[in-house]
């Protein structure tokens, strides 16, 4: 009975999502893709920090790579903007490639630390190659009202995503993953691959926001350097994946929904505050409920891991 | 792009190479210190470093105090700063997983920034002092560069004496070895931390307050910091401390000869194409691993 609920429920939600641009008006189909959005970026990110515990602290970098990959494509070599978001989906699974294996090979925080920084150095970049990218002043893509096709794509991107964790979690290599988290001395011993491991978890985590970045792109016609490499961007996924518990499959998304509902309905009142509040809430999580909310429902009903 | 290089001009960038590389290495061994100590990686280094800015900016400003003046008031507020965040936040993390205290100082270093956005707002500050440079043969010396230069290597060798000299300093240098065995000859662990922690940020504001004289001040100056400092102890070897001072005019020297032939603007992209291809070649760092 429960294993049925467990799997209709989720289909019920996807059919009526599905049918509802039909009935919702444009803001509301809007907001909806951006909570997609959320559900890309913060599963993804829980991809490699959630189930690996290397916190990548520049999970934006992939987002911006996508988006200016996609949007380099559509207006300059006149691309169709679902071949460019798949693209801009490589070019950031790419460029991961690039930073993760010297990066995930150690230990410790250099991978956080670099990830940091990588940022910085996409955007300094972005400026320099002004003549593709259009540098401070931004790229312009031709106009084109595809919202409503956006929004199905960027829906599936976020079911991908989310079966993707499922199946991770339920599988060897998840279990591999996972254990890597907790002990990778133990990890190596069992005689797990640790740094390859830690690289596949990586590149799997930048395809999700390599498409959601060309996909936005193509939504919003204009993108520049600040719009799409936001520190806050990051600082957002965290939280949302802390807050609804790291390392679990809904986690993500409720973490991405909640979160998102509340920035929209309180926080937006006081845009100043809300960036303190997010470092506060990161701080509190740690501190108070590691495992999140998911997390700690998990214990106290015990509830499947697979959750 | 076709550069003609001349002596003078490479002695004039190996000269701000130096300069600039000694305030790096003083910054970098604060976060050295908390990594050999307590295993951690303060994020929030570069926004203490941005607090320390502050306080010289309002200190000179507000109270018409010579900035240069400022420095040990602006390390002692922060050093208090360091203390309190250790003792009511960072402490808890010193054994959990490394998740935890990266997210943790993530959190705090946002807080900070964000705090400074809403006490001070984003507005550009400076602190106009000693600006021009001194002519010496064919090299230009920035005034405050220089200033910068002997203050932070006066203050990096107090910090090696203390470290080398005092009882307090080898107990640190004795806990970052090994902390089971300080434990046991005595050393109350708990107040190394504290004493560690608060000598970090004390070195952060130090270099917040020299770098107010040269740089805008902005709620969001520290971050690169916090990079940089880090690339310096990988570049060094982590928990190498002398290696943070090889490591910090090794910094200077290459951003400064690569903006010779590159702009400015690819510094930062320099900076971190150095921190991966060093991770791919040597990752102990030039001066190997850990000794103290």
């Amino acid at each position: 009975m429960s294993q049925r609920v467990a799997l209709a429920a989720p289909v019920a939600v996807a059919l009526a999502l599905a049918a509802y641009p039909v009935v919702a008006s444009g803001y509301e189909v809007r907001a909806t893709l951006q909570i997609f959005m959320w559900i890309v970026l913060a599963g993804s990110w829980n991809l490699i920090s959630g189930l690996t515990g290397y916190v990548s602290f520049g999970h934006v970098a992939f987002f911006g790579a996508g988006a200016y990959a996609g949007a380099i494509l559509i207006s300059k070599a006149g691309w169709p903007w679902l071949a460019a978001a798949l693209v801009g989906g490589g070019a950031a699974v790419l460029l991961a490639l690039v930073i993760g294996y010297p990066c995930l090979r150690l230990k410790g925080p250099y991978f956080a630390i670099a990830m940091l920084g990588l940022n910085e150095v996409l955007r300094a970049l972005v400026s320099y190659f002004e003549g593709l990218t259009g540098g401070g002043n931004g790229l312009s893509l031709p106009t084109l009202d595809a919202t409503v096709p956006i929004y199905y794509v960027m829906g599936l991107t976020a079911v991908a995503v989310t079966v993707l964790t499922y199946l991770i979690i339920t599988s060897r290599f998840g279990l591999r993953l996972m254990t890597i988290r907790e002990d990778e001395v133990a990890a190596e011993a069992m005689g797990i691959d640790t740094a390859r491991h830690k690289l596949y978890a990586f590149l799997l985590s930048a395809a999700g926001p390599g498409i959601a970045g060309a996909l936005t792109a193509r939504d919003q016609g204009y993108i520049e350097p600040i719009s799409v490499f936001p520190l806050a961007t990051t600082i957002t996924m965290i939280v949302m994946v802390l807050f609804g518990g790291k390392g679990t499959v809904w986690g993500p998304v409720l973490g991405a929904v909640v979160l998102f509902v509340a920035q929209e309905v309180v926080w937006a009142r006081y845009p100043y505050v809300h960036p303190l509040l997010f470092g506060a809430l990161i701080v509190a999580v740690v501190l108070l409920m590691p495992r999140g909310v998911l997390g700690i429902l998990q214990v106290r009903y015990r509830l499947p891991r697979t959750i | 792009m076709n550069v003609v290089v001349t002596p003078a001009m490479l002695g004039q960038v190996v000269i701000s190479g130096i300069l600039s590389g000694a305030l790096y290495a003083m910054v970098a061994l604060g976060l050295a210190l908390i990594f050999g100590v307590m295993r951690i990686i303060n994020v929030a280094h570069g926004p203490l470093l941005m607090l320390g800015a502050y306080a010289t900016y309002f200190l000179s400003t507000a109270l018409g105090i010579n900035p240069y003046l400022t420095v040990p008031v602006s390390m002692a507020m922060l050093f208090v700063v360091g203390v309190l965040l250790e003792r009511t936040l960072v402490f808890r993390v010193v054994d959990a997983p490394e998740l935890s205290s990266l997210l943790l100082t993530f959190g705090v270093s946002i807080a900070l920034v964000n705090l400074a956005q809403l006490l001070f707002t984003s507005d550009l500050r400076s602190v106009e002092y000693l600006t021009g440079a001194w002519v010496v043969g064919p090299f230009a010396l920035s005034k405050s560069r220089v200033v910068a230069f002997v203050f932070a290597g006066a203050l990096t060798g107090l910090a090696f004496l203390f470290l080398g000299r005092t009882k307090l300093g080898k107990a640190i240098r004795a806990t970052s070895q090994s902390r089971e065995v300080a434990m046991v000859c005595g050393i109350d662990v708990q107040r190394i931390h504290l004493v560690t922690f608060g000598l970090a940020a004390a070195l952060a504001a130090a270099g917040g307050a020299l770098i107010a004289v040269i740089v805008a001040i902005q709620p969001e100056m520290g971050q690169i910091w916090t990079f940089k400092s880090f690339l310096v102890i990988v570049l060094g070897g982590a928990g190498n401390y002398p290696g943070a001072l090889l490591g910090g005019i090794l910094l200077g020297l290459i951003e400064q000869v690569a903006s010779l032939f590159l702009t400015t603007q690819l510094s930062e992209v320099v900076a971190y194409v150095l921190l991966v291809a060093i991770l791919l070649v040597r990752p102990t760092g030039l001066l190997g691993g850990r000794q103290t």
